[in-house]
């Protein structure tokens, strides 16, 4: 009764081993001729969950590509990008980071976007020795394995991306500073962490916790939390958010009508006009929020970077998305360490980067022997229906800080 | 026959020519880490769906949520092997004691559950365990997952030891699946798939099979959680409890064929590198994946619901045996073997009743189906039991037998109270019946079907094999008693009506029943089979079985039984030989209307 | 104390009165054809996307255009059923379960390639203002949803028992050789039976579509609540869907304020869990048939 499946069965596993054979030798041609193309691999969700910052971190890739080739290649080699989709699925980027090292035969690696798939593939990585650079790896536990070659290029990782929040709450004068706060979160990888991040430092100043709850990803309806941050009475609120929530909360304070002395939140206030219209732009005075780059930013190659975009991609600066330029940073890193190096020697490439200190359009980057970031994400501010850095002071573009928060506007 | 035997060697051939190449594939190519990848991924595909097989394929229960076992696996194995730091590998059988463990504690509603609410509770389990998963941070580290160290065996076996767990675990799953089929267990499983309420007429304990399939559905699919959370290095809410693999699984059964033991890995040999080529070499945008998924499921449900595979084969066995005629059956020239049990001695007790039952009552909304009917069944009796449509015959057999529970009221056999016994017990205590319209198991042969039933229970049984020596020598001698021993490998649901009947007295006999409950036996087949039939009920009888007929067929009553009871609106109105029951005039107005007994005084004036 | 506890009794009534109007659909198509339809939370979503683009392009208020969902949904029901639901009616329990599974992960997969991974909420001007009684709130949205959602349950409930369709459907629930035995086409009023079902998810959704964000994968949640709605209110009845969904709103409401908001939708796992093991009718369903072993 099972005669036809096994036959079947064993059919298919021949076919597909040959198949597997004539897939190897087609790439197994292979010149040795100097101007051959480097070939630089990554799988990318393009598709999926992550496809719009997937789709995002390519074409900082393929901007970064561009320019290096117009500048002459790197090692005197025309940069090759070989890009898969891995669909947002953990299982694709396994075997697609598999499939760029043994059967596509890539010189180098760049990394995926999303700790969830990064953490998978930076294994792959790893066990074959390769340097493993990610524009969008902020998660907690993404450096506690131990990695040699794992790199994040980004100022900070999600805990420390508010530090320079918190140490400009803690610099101020002890009548000034906020004594009590609130810390809502959605429960998000990117924005829960980045709000302990901050209340570690600042309950290590000694500013009291009245309020601390993470909400589901589907809360819409933030008045039950605005009372409840009403109720305590905290004069700094800190939002771990996204977008929705962000501009959510701010609308539910106005509601209940309670008006903190400082706000701080994540992403939502880096979405300019969609978030200046989200909350009525007479709102946003005064809100901090932090970012891993700014066009504003004047770092090296940064202007550089903004005009090649707008020129392949087109749209407005201030709608480049941040994971572009994150991707675009990543890329540098690898570029800063291959030409430093002068080889594709994997090992030599990983200490070098260990060593050294990468200018980006991020900023400085250097890590630790975990490959965290030790830098601190751009501080800003919306002032003026503007938002405008103010920290480091190196790249601050408005001298003055907004504080106390002004009142609602409604 | 030696045809057989050279096929079997074949097979056996085959299967071992194949295990040797996947197992020499990676020595023989190191470095190709991404074919062992994909293969890596086709053998956990083929663990996952070979579990599903087994509740779903074998019992006929859908699990939309046998991921839900991988990731409780997955995060067992790696929260254990962060605590005493010893290679996730070496831990891979707790994440299948975890499964086992929980499918049993699930267990405890699924035994009580039919069809449509068992895939409920598989839906809400999965996201039940997603959301635990994802909230009970202190312990899972909630959505940031939790990281397993990188393997420490040497970097040139790459992902070998991987390939090769995995891999066993895929025999191991084959094994199971093939071992269960050959079983008591197995078969029970087919016949709760066929019609439960049968299978626990004939003694098969359902609560505690579909128990058991859940748990072994489950078991090998923890394992391989704890091998693939170590092999992705990284365990999360999303990921592991997933329920898009859920339905991969299920798609790769299907596409291989449900219910048969190659399919699964057939299936996920298709699944998977059709994943990896659309993947590859189309680029999807977003949705195209699942949308495709969603087409492939419904088209293969709507129009291959068994599978690609076996309807296929289905197909070529139709096309070649279109031309064989079907034997007719003949009536046995031996004696009458074996049939009564140890309680219906002839000499026991005779004229005593048996059956007992005191005013019982059954309701459906607001309908009374049985309305405080009390009769008797004398021992060693052919009780006939008549009336018109709707007054409840059915259902009191129902009621009897174990089908249905009663609302009120007592029904004793042996004067012992049977009503808190279910069906497999009053089975297993000695009452066997037949249904009007016949339920055999369609898909197993005449002699697997009388084979089934089971006298007793005992967690012994259910490894024996599922037809044994004695147990088939039983049974055709069953099948020749009544005349269907030509028939006997063919699949039950090819046979005629009649035939169909004839069968299933065969298989009732198989208890050797004290009491047999027979519906409609003559209903819907020729005289000649009547006749057949009536001799066999008489030929029993005189063993010392008891029978209760319930027919519409008069001259067979009227010849047959002694009592006759006559049911009307659910209670019994009178009881007697055949002449008092044909005079008595409440008998003529429940079956003729209440004007008749008067229309018929006048015309007797 | 007692005002926090009213307060968040009064929300998960508001949210309930919303959940009874998407359950009563698919309480109702099990009743009549014995068909978990587990699409159901996918046409929910279709529905609040239809009413998102009607609301971006249009200007449309997301209440007003139930007028427009409701009967759109409706044909699209009527439409698949009679492709693809109506060949598997007389298979088992099943095999119709993984057809609409089917269902629903083709409806987000087509819903994802039109309108793209992205969490969307209807905002009407009313969404982020409150009725204020004493010290209690009551959002606009959840009061308008809820007595929108009464009145759609209401005209149901009239086209159920004053219309003949509505009472053909009834009898076909309760029992189908009777039906047929007077007169009524199973096959007809199966059909109309899905599409009602799939037309409450119309005017459902654009009630979501205000209240919730959603994207093409929020589906399960929503099965996931709708499952749980109908278990406990007993497979088949209506008034049951109604009281599920009442009880589970507040159920879920009370969780979110004192327990945590994070396990607020453990409650409909587990009530059907523990439903399915107690009392497998639910509170108002009838056991015509035996459905659970003994």
């Amino acid at each position: 009764m099972q005669r036809g499946g096994l036959k079947a069965l064993v059919g298919l596993v021949a076919l597909m081993l040959v198949a597997g054979a004539c897939g190897k030798a087609k790439t197994s041609e292979q010149g040795q001729k100097s101007k051959k193309p480097l070939l630089i691999g990554a799988s990318l969700p393009l598709t999926g969950d992550f496809s719009e910052p997937g789709s995002a971190a390519k074409q900082g890739y393929e901007v970064w590509r561009d320019m290096v080739n117009k500048a002459g290649g790197l090692l005197g080699r025309p940069v090759k990008l070989v890009i898969r989709d891995d669909a947002s699925d953990q299982n694709t980027i396994v075997s697609d980071y598999n499939r760029l090292i043994s059967q596509d035969k890539v010189d180098l690696l760049l990394g995926s976007f999303s700790s969830l798939l990064n953490i998978p593939a930076s294994a792959v990585a790893e066990r074959n020795q390769k340097v493993y650079i990610c524009p969008a790896c902020g998660s907690p536990d993404m450096f506690s394995r131990g990695f040699h070659f794992l790199f994040f290029a980004q100022p900070a990782r999600a805990v420390h991306q508010a530090d320079l929040f918190s140490e400009w709450v803690v610099s101020l004068p002890a009548d000034q500073r906020p004594k009590t706060a609130a810390y809502p979160a959605q429960d998000d990888p990117f924005a829960a962490p980045v709000i302990d991040g901050i209340k570690e430092k600042l309950e290590a100043a000694g500013i009291k916790t009245v309020y601390a709850k993470v909400y589901p990803p589907d809360t819409t309806n933030l008045d039950p939390i605005a009372s409840a941050i009403k109720s305590s009475g905290a004069q700094l609120v800190a939002q771990g958010s996204v977008f929705e929530d962000g501009v959510a909360l701010v609308r539910s304070l106005i509601k209940v009508g309670y008006n903190p002395k400082t706000m701080f939140q994540t992403t939502a206030p880096s979405l300019g006009a969609q978030y200046a219209n989200g909350v009525g732009s007479g709102n946003t005075e005064g809100i901090f929020y932090a970012v891993s780059w700014s066009p504003e930013a004047d770092y090296p190659v940064n202007k550089d970077f903004v005009q090649n975009y707008i020129a392949k991609f087109g749209g407005q600066v201030s709608e480049i998305p941040e994971d572009a330029a994150d991707g675009f940073a990543a890329a540098q890193v690898l570029q800063a360490a291959v030409k430093g190096v002068g080889s594709l020697d994997q090992k030599a490439l990983a200490d070098w980067i260990h060593s050294h200190t990468v200018n980006t359009i991020l900023g400085p980057l250097s890590w630790d022997e975990t490959g965290a970031p030790q830098q601190a994400f751009i501080l800003a501010q919306w002032q003026g229906g503007k938002s405008q850095i103010v920290a480091p002071k190196a790249v601050a573009t408005s001298a003055q800080i907004v504080f106390p928060k002004p009142n609602w506007q409604g | 026959m030696s045809a057989g035997r050279v096929n079997g060697l074949l097979r056996w051939a085959l299967l071992l020519a194949a295990l040797a190449v996947l197992v020499a594939f990676p020595l023989a190519r190191k470095e190709d880490a991404y074919h062992q990848t994909v293969l890596f991924l086709i053998f956990l595909f083929a663990v996952m769906s070979g579990g599903w097989n087994i509740i779903s394929g074998f019992t006929g229960y859908v699990s939309l949520g046998q991921s839900a076992f991988l990731g409780i696996g997955a995060y067992t194995v790696a929260l254990v092997a962060l605590q005493v730091h010893v290679s996730p590998l070496f831990l891979v059988p707790l994440g299948g004691l975890a499964a086992a463990a929980s499918a049993a504690v699930l267990g405890a509603v699924v035994m009580r559950t039919r069809g449509h609410s068992f895939v409920i509770i598989t839906i809400a389990f999965l996201f039940l365990m997603q959301t635990v998963a994802l909230n009970w941070r202190s312990v899972t580290h909630g959505s940031n997952g939790i990281t397993l160290p990188l393997p420490r065996w040497n970097s040139d076996l790459g992902n070998m030891p991987f390939y090769y767990v995995m891999l066993g675990l895929m025999v191991l799953s084959v094994a199971l699946s093939a071992w269960i089929r050959r079983t008591k267990f197995g078969m029970g499983l087919i016949a709760i798939r066929e019609d439960e309420d049968k299978a626990a007429v004939i003694g098969v304990r359902t609560s505690v099979y579909k128990v058991l399939a859940f748990v072994a559905s489950a078991v090998l699919i923890g394992v391989a959680g704890g091998v693939y959370g170590y092999f992705l290095t990284f365990i999360d809410p999303r990921g592991m409890f997933d329920i898009l693999m859920s339905v991969q699984i299920v798609l790769a059964a299907l596409l291989g064929g449900r219910g048969t033991i190659w399919g699964p890995v057939l299936g996920a040999f298709l699944l998977v590198p059709m994943n990896e080529i659309t993947n590859n070499y189309f680029g999807t945008s977003p949705g195209e994946r699942l949308f495709v998924f969603g087409l492939l499921l419904g088209a293969v449900v709507l129009f291959l619901p068994r599978g690609v595979i076996p309807t296929i084969r289905g197909w070529i066995d139709r096309f070649r045996e279109a031309k064989r005629p079907a034997p007719t059956p003949r009536p046995s020239a031996s004696a009458a073997p074996r049939t009564a049990g140890p309680g219906a001695a002839p000499d026991l007790e005779e004229g005593a009743p048996l059956l007992e039952i005191d005013g019982l009552i059954k309701r459906f909304g607001g309908v009374v189906a049985v309305d405080q009917c009390s009769l008797f069944v004398r021992r060693g009796s052919i009780t006939g039991l008549i009336g018109p449509n709707g007054s409840g015959k059915t259902t009191l057999f129902n009621l009897v037998s174990g089908m249905s529970r009663a609302d009120r009221g007592t029904v004793r056999l042996d004067s012992r109270s049977i009503d808190r016994a279910p069906a497999w017990h009053r089975a297993y205590l000695g009452i066997g019946r037949t249904f009007q319209i016949t339920r055999l198991f369609k898909q197993m042969s005449v002699l697997e079907n009388v084979v089934a039933p089971l006298g007793r229970f005992a967690w012994a049984q259910l490894g024996a094999d599922a037809v044994s020596g004695p147990e088939a020598r039983r049974a055709q001698e069953l099948l020749d008693f009544v005349g269907m021993l030509p028939l006997a490998d063919q699949p039950a649901g090819q046979l005629s009506f009649g035939q169909q009947k004839l069968v299933e007295l065969a298989q009732v006999l198989m208890l050797e029943p004290q009491l047999i409950l027979l519906d409609e036996p003559a209903g819907g087949i020729n005289p000649a089979l009547i006749q057949r039939i009536t001799d066999l009920i008489r030929e029993l009888n005189q063993q010392g079985v008891t029978f209760v007929v319930v027919e519409h067929n008069m001259p067979l009553v009227l010849s047959l039984c002694d009592p006759i009871l006559v049911l009307a609106r659910g209670r019994c109105i009178a009881q007697g030989s055949a002449e008092t029951i044909q005079g008595d005039r409440a008998v003529l107005d429940a079956y003729l209307g209440e004007g008749w007994s008067r229309v018929e005084e006048r015309l007797e004036v | 104390m007692t005002r926090q506890l009213i307060q968040t009794v009064a929300l998960g009534l508001l949210a309930g009165g919303v959940y009874a109007l998407m359950a009563s659909g698919l309480t109702l198509i099990f009743g009549v054809m014995n068909i978990v339809n587990v699409a159901q939370g996918a046409f929910l979503i279709l529905s609040a996307l239809f009413t998102y683009e009607l609301w971006t392009r249009l200007g449309l208020d997301p209440i007003l255009s139930i007028a427009v969902t409701t009967p759109a949904m409706f044909l699209l029901g009527w439409v698949v059923y009679r492709l693809f639901v109506a060949r598997i009616r007389h298979a088992p329990a099943s095999m119709s379960v993984l057809l609409t599974f089917a269902l629903a992960i083709t409806l987000e997969g087509a819903m994802g390639l039109v309108w793209k991974n992205v969490y969307r909420s209807v905002t009407p001007r009313y969404f982020a203002s409150s009725f204020q009684a004493g010290s209690l709130f009551f959002p606009r949205a959840q009061v308008f949803a809820f007595l929108t959602a009464i009145v759609v349950l209401a005209i149901l409930y009239v086209l159920l028992t004053r219309t003949w369709t509505g009472r053909a459907i009834r009898a076909s629930s309760a029992n189908p050789q009777g039906a047929q035995l007077v007169g009524v086409s199973i096959g007809s009023v199966a059909a109309m039976t899905f599409a009602v079902g799939v037309a409450t998810a119309g005017a459902g959704g654009s009630l979501l579509s205000i209240l919730y964000t959603f994207f093409p994968a929020s589906h399960y949640q929503w099965i996931s609540r709708l499952l749980g709605i109908v278990v406990l209110g007993g497979m088949g009845s209506l008034p049951g869907a109604v009281i599920g969904a009442l009880m589970l709103g507040v159920a879920e409401t009370v969780t979110a304020t004192y327990i945590s908001i994070r396990w607020a939708v453990v409650v409909f796992y587990l009530v059907i869990l523990v439903v399915l093991l107690i009392r497998p009718q639910g509170l108002m369903g009838v056991r015509l048939r035996e459905d659970v072993a003994l």
